[in-house]
C-alpha cells in the first residue's frame, strides 16, 4: 500500500506549521522524516493519522483520501505508534495489545484464540511475552514504547506510521524496534531523531525545517555535513565505517549559538 | 512472574463467573430487601404475597396462580399494599436507578477518559434539577395537557440535562480541539450556573411545598416509587445498557486516549458525542424520578474497577449489578435508620460511599489513574 500526501498543511492556533508538506511512501518502503524538534515533524504525521486536520492539502492512501475512508478502514490499512501514551486507567498488557485488533471487530466479535495467537506473535517479536500480564502502568518508558509497537503489529496493517519510536529505549531495544519494524515488511514513516539509526533502516528520507520539506532523497544523499549543518545547526563528519561499509555521523561540536 | 498467559477460555470463564456472582447477589438483594422495612411484616407473608402476584396468570378464561393463604390478604389489606404496592416498586426503582448512575458513571470516565467524571460532574444532572426546579417552581408543566402533563417533571429534567450536556460539549470545544480535560471543566462551569440558577428559583419562589418537593428532588429518594413510575426509568434503563453493553470494545480503546482510539479505528467525536446523550437520557431520566443520588455514578465504578480491571467487558456489566445492588441497599438503610422517618438516599450513599472511596484510595494496589500503582 502506499502512503502519500499532496500539498499538506497543517494549522496549529492559526499558525501554518506544516506547510504544503508532498512525499511518498511506496509500499515497503522505509522512509524516515529527519528535522529538528519543532520542525513540524509530529504534527506532519498527525494530520496523517487523522488526530488533526489539515488546513490544505490531503493525505492518501493507494490514491484514496484518508479523511474520506471511515475510522475503521483507516484503522485496518495503517497503524501508529505515537510519542506518548498517557494512560488514566490500568490494564494488562496482553489487553492493550489485543486492542490492536478492534479496527478488525464488530460490536458483537468476540475475540478469537487466532487473535490471541497474533498477541502473542507480536508480543514476541518486541520481546516483551513474559509481561504479557503485568500492569501496562508498571512498566518503564521504554516498554511501554514496545508494547505499543506490538499494538500496532497487532493491527496487521499496510503502512506503519511512526512518531519516534525509539524514543526512552536503549540501544538494543532501539536497534530491535527497528528490525521488528523493517521485518514486517509494509510502508514505513517514521519520525526519527538518530541519524545513525536513519542511516541503518531508511530507504529514503524526507527532511523538514520550518514546516517546509526542505529534502528529500536516500539518506546517503541527504545526510550530508552541509545539510546537517544547515538544518540542524551542528558541525559534523560523515563518514563510512569500513567493515561495514555503512555510512555513519560523527557530530563535532555542540550546537552553535545563533547570532 | 507468569510467563504463561491465563488462556483465553479461562479468562472468559472468570468473567462469566464474575458476573454471575454480581447477578446473583443482585437478584438476593432484591428478594432480601422487601422483607425489611419500617413495619414488620414476616418473611411467610411477604412471599406468598409476591408469589401470588407474579405467578398471576390471566389469559381469557385461564386464571392460575400460587395462592398460600386467605385469598383476602394476598389481594388486599395493609400487608398487601405494603409489600406489593410499596417495597416492590422502591426496590426495583432502587435496582433500575443504580444499574443507570453506574452505568453512566463508567461510560462516562471513559468517554473523557478521566478517573474523577461522573454524570454530575459533567453538569447533566445540575441541569437535570434546574429543568425539574423550574418545572415545579414556575409550573411549566402546566403548559403541557394530555401525555405531556404526566411527564412534565421528567420532560423538563431530560430537557435540563440535554441543554446542560450540549452546553458543556459546546464549552469544551471553543477555541479549538475538544479535550477531555476542557470537558470537565466545562462540566464544572455549567453544573455550578445551573445550581445558581436553581437556588435562585428556589429563593425566589419561596412556596413552603414547592421547597419541599423540590428539596426532595436534589437530595434524592425513592419515596415516589410506584409501578407507573417505574416503567420509564425501566426502559430507560434496558436500552441504555443493552446499547452500551454493544459498546464495550469501544469505550475500552477510549480509555487509552484520543489518539490512541482515532487510530485504532473509533471515530471518536462521533462515538463520545452519542455516548454522552445516551448517558444525559439515562441520568436525567434517574434525577427526574427519584432525584439526585450522589457517589453511584463515581463510587462504584471505581471499586469495581479494582476487582475486574478496565476492561469494559468485565467492568460494565458487574458495575451496573453493583451499582444496583448497592442502591437497593442503600434504600433499604434510608428507609429503617430511623424510625418513622425517611432519610434522603443521596445522605446514605454519600454517607457510606465516602468512607469506602476513602478505603479505595489509601489501598496501594488500586492507582485510580495517576499512574501510581
Amino acid at each position: 500500500m502506499k502512503l502519500e500526501t499532496k500539498s499538506l498543511s497543517v494549522k496549529l492556533d492559526k499558525k501554518e506549521i506544516v506547510h504544503q508538506a508532498t512525499l511518498q511512501v511506496e509500499d515497503g518502503a522505509f522512509v524516515g522524516l529527519i528535522g529538528p524538534n519543532g520542525s513540524g515533524k509530529t504534527t506532519l504525521l498527525k494530520s496523517i493519522y487523522r488526530v488533526l486536520k489539515p488546513s490544505g492539502g490531503v493525505a492518501m492512501l493507494d490514491g484514496q483520501d484518508i479523511r474520506a475512508m471511515s475510522h475503521k478502514e483507516s484503522a485496518q490499512a495503517m497503524g501508529v505508534v505515537s510519542q506518548f501514551t498517557n494512560l488514566n486507567f490500568d490494564f494488562s498488557v496482553e489487553d492493550i495489545v489485543l486492542m490492536g485488533r478492534s479496527p478488525h471487530k464488530g460490536a458483537f466479535d468476540r475475540d478469537t484464540a487466532a487473535d490471541y495467537q497474533i498477541v502473542e506473535d507480536c508480543l514476541r517479536r518486541v520481546d516483551m511475552l513474559e509481561f504479557r500480564d503485568r500492569s501496562f502502568l508498571t512498566l518503564s518508558g521504554g516498554e511501554k514504547q514496545r508494547i505499543l509497537l506490538a499494538r500496532a503489529l497487532a493491527q496487521q496493517v499496510k503502512i506503519l506510521v511512526l512518531d519516534e519510536p525509539t524514543n526512552h529505549l536503549d540501544i538494543k531495544y532501539q536497534i530491535q524496534i527497528m528490525e521488528a519494524v523493517k521485518a514486517t515488511g509494509v510502508g514505513v514513516l517514521a519520525a526519527l531523531h538518530d541519524l545513525n539509526l536513519t542511516l541503518m533502516y531508511c530507504t529514503y528520507l524526507y527532511v523538514l525545517k520550518d514546516g517546509n520539506v526542505v529534502a528529500h532523497g536516500t539518506p546517503e544523499e541527504i545526510i550530508t555535513e552541509e545539510l546537517i549543518r544547515e538544518v540542524y545547526e551542528v558541525d559534523c563528519q560523515v563518514m563510512r565505517h569500513e567493515a561495514s561499509g555503512r555510512m555513519y555521523v560523527v557530530y563535532l561540536s555542540r550546537s552553535r549559538n545563533k547570532k | 512472574m507468569k510467563s504463561k498467559s491465563r488462556s483465553r477460555k479461562t479468562r472468559g470463564a472468570a468473567t462469566a463467573l464474575m458476573i454471575l456472582i454480581m447477578l446473583a447477589l443482585f437478584l438476593f438483594s432484591i428478594v432480601l430487601a422487601v422483607t425489611i422495612g419500617s413495619v414488620k411484616i414476616s418473611l411467610y407473608d411477604v412471599y406468598r404475597i409476591i408469589l401470588y402476584r407474579i405467578s398471576h396468570i390471566h389469559i381469557g378464561d385461564f386464571d392460575w396462580h400460587i395462592q398460600i393463604g386467605d385469598l383476602e390478604t394476598l389481594v388486599s389489606g395493609t400487608k398487601f399494599q405494603i409489600v406489593w404496592n410499596v417495597r416492590m416498586p422502591r426496590v426495583l426503582m432502587g435496582a433500575v436507578i443504580g444499574i443507570m448512575l453506574a452505568a453512566s458513571g463508567v461510560v462516562m470516565q471513559a468517554t473523557v477518559q478521566n478517573p474523577l467524571a461522573d454524570p454530575y460532574i459533567l453538569g447533566i444532572s445540575s441541569g437535570a434539577s434546574l429543568g425539574a426546579t423550574f418545572s415545579i417552581m414556575i409550573g411549566a408543566s402546566a403548559v403541557f395537557t394530555g401525555v405531556l402533563a404526566d411527564t412534565g417533571t421528567a420532560f423538563w429534567a431530560f430537557l435540563g440535562a440535554l441543554a446542560a450536556t450540549a452546553l458543556v460539549y459546546l464549552l469544551a470545544n471553543l477555541g479549538g480541539r475538544m479535550t477531555s480535560a476542557k470537558l470537565v471543566l466545562a462540566g464544572s462551569v455549567i453544573g455550578s450556573l445551573c445550581s445558581s440558577f436553581t437556588n435562585m428559583m428556589i429563593y425566589i419562589g419561596n412556596d413552603a411545598e414547592n421547597m419541599k418537593s423540590v428539596t426532595y428532588w436534589l437530595l434524592g429518594s425513592m419515596v415516589s416509587a410506584r409501578w407507573d413510575k417505574l416503567a420509564l426509568p425501566a426502559v430507560c434503563m434496558l436500552a441504555g445498557s443493552i446499547f452500551f453493553l454493544t459498546q464495550v470494545r469501544n469505550l475500552n480503546t477510549m480509555l487509552l486516549g484520543d489518539e490512541a482510539a482515532i487510530t485504532l479505528g473509533v471515530n471518536l467525536n462521533f462515538y463520545r458525542r452519542i455516548y454522552m446523550v445516551v448517558c444525559a437520557l439515562m441520568t436525567a431520566v434517574a434525577v427526574c424520578t427519584c432525584g439526585i443520588v450522589g457517589f453511584v455514578g463515581l463510587m462504584i465504578p471505581h471499586i469495581v474497577r479494582a476487582f475486574t480491571g478496565s476492561d469494559h467487558r468485565r467492568l460494565l456489566p458487574c458495575a451496573m449489578l453493583a451499582g444496583g445492588t448497592f442502591l437497593i441497599w442503600a434504600d433499604v438503610v434510608a428507609r429503617v435508620i430511623i424510625d418513622n422517618t425517611e432519610v434522603p438516599i443521596g445522605v446514605i450513599t454519600s454517607a457510606i460511599g465516602a468512607p469506602i472511596f476513602v478505603y479505595m484510595m489509601v489501598r496501594k494496589s488500586y492507582g485510580f489513574g495517576g499512574g501510581a500503582s
